[in-house]
């Protein structure tokens, strides 16, 4: 019983985690806890495996139509991993009640700057990492990369700050790689699905070998995800941009809202 | 440029394709077996040598335990596979590039605290 309701919800965290770019962790370590009365470190094992599946199904979809910019997640990859190491200097220059403040106040920052732009971050070669992709409808869009030396400064700051509040990446690297760099939202969310694979993998792996995941819980949420995260790069083809972008934004609220509720009763 | 990125998609496609199959053909198997058997799903994977030595006699433990070991070790073929094409293309400044990034995933494995 409990196998088929993990399934089911892994089916949907799938669907809606490789639409955005996102692991999902956010909604499936509250699910299983909450309500299915799984242990928080399983649920975090298992949450691992689940941004790996999200990933890798919706990688095939997302690679095939050259939307993932392979070598602007690379880089933005070396950033991310090295703002992960220095994570521990931030964690004793600031408090993490401050830190999830700020943090959050940079989410709805995002959220807002997302809704100021009418239209999808303009695409335009500028010789920085030329790339081009082909939309739902058949179109190619060719793009560059701005502010390269600007993002890879926030993806620092990115990775940094999420490892340690929390937080999956993908939340983050959507809006960097789209308010920051510019490119194509479309793109930025095939990007950051490519990259939360690779971060969890290294976490996953370490996990595994610690015996900390549990096939009870894992396998059906693997599976489920599988399945979802073949479907959701398809839905999010046929949905225009500015819905996109509308579901981006509300989750970047629900999380800044989440982020003050830590901070305050934290 | 064009064709270059063509390979590259093929091949990752191709990596992460047999990665996730194999992965799920395995842990169907080990779900069937565990049904088969009347067996609940077991609490904690075996250690990487364990998994393989039971999956080989298709025990279902075995086989779940390296269905996800599989997945686990998927994205670190797609890397690989990645560094390899862009070796290829005399793509030097990424070879280096997702070369760091490998090894970084490779170090963690090791010193990384769950």
């Amino acid at each position: 019983m409990t196998f088929v309701a993990i399934l089911l919800v892994a089916v949907a965290v799938g669907v809606v985690g490789s639409m955005l770019g996102i692991g999902g962790g956010l909604m499936l370590v509250p699910i299983l806890t909450l309500f299915l009365g799984v242990p928080m470190k399983t649920a975090i094992g298992c949450s691992l495996v689940s941004v790996i599946a999200t990933s890798s199904a919706a990688q095939i979809v997302y690679v095939g139509r050259g939307t993932t910019h392979t070598r602007l997640g690379m880089t933005l990859e070396v950033t991310t991993t090295l703002g992960a190491l220095a994570g521990g200097v931030t964690a004793v220059l600031i408090s993490g009640r401050v830190l999830q403040g700020l943090f959050a106040a940079i989410l709805v920052w995002a959220a807002y700057s997302m809704m100021g732009r009418g239209r999808d971050a303009e695409a335009a070669l500028t010789g920085r990492l030329d790339t081009s992709f082909v939309t739902p409808d058949g179109a190619e869009v060719a793009y560059g990369v701005r502010h390269f030396p600007l993002g890879m400064a926030a993806s620092f700051v990115a990775g940094n700050v999420s490892g340690l509040l929390g937080v999956g990446g993908g939340v983050v690297k959507v809006p960097v790689m789209n308010l920051v760099m510019r490119v194509p939202l479309r793109a930025a969310i095939a990007t950051s699905n490519f990259m939360i694979g690779v971060t969890a993998a290294t976490s996953a792996a370490v996990y595994f070998g610690r015996g900390l995941i549990e096939p009870r819980v894992a396998v059906p949420t693997a599976l489920g995800i599988l399945v979802g995260a073949q479907v959701g790069p398809r839905v999010a083809a046929r949905t225009p941009v500015a819905r996109l972008r509308l579901i981006f934004q509300v989750v970047l609220v629900v999380l800044a809202v989440q982020m003050v509720w830590k901070a305050v009763s934290g | 440029m064009e064709g270059d990125e063509r390979r590259v998609s093929k091949a990752v496609q191709w990596t992460l394709g047999v990665g996730l199959s194999v992965s799920a053909l395995l842990m169907l198997a080990g779900l069937a077996g565990s049904l088969a058997a009347g067996r609940r799903l077991p609490k904690a994977v075996l250690e990487p040598g364990a998994a393989f030595g039971q999956a080989v006699h298709l025990h279902a433990a075995g086989l779940l335990s390296l269905g996800l070991l599989v997945l686990v070790l998927t994205p670190f073929l797609r890397v690989a596979g990645t560094l390899v094409v862009f070796l290829r293309q005399h793509d030097w400044r990424y070879t280096a590039v997702t070369a760091v990034v490998l090894t970084v995933m490779i170090v963690s494995l090791f010193v990384g605290q769950a």
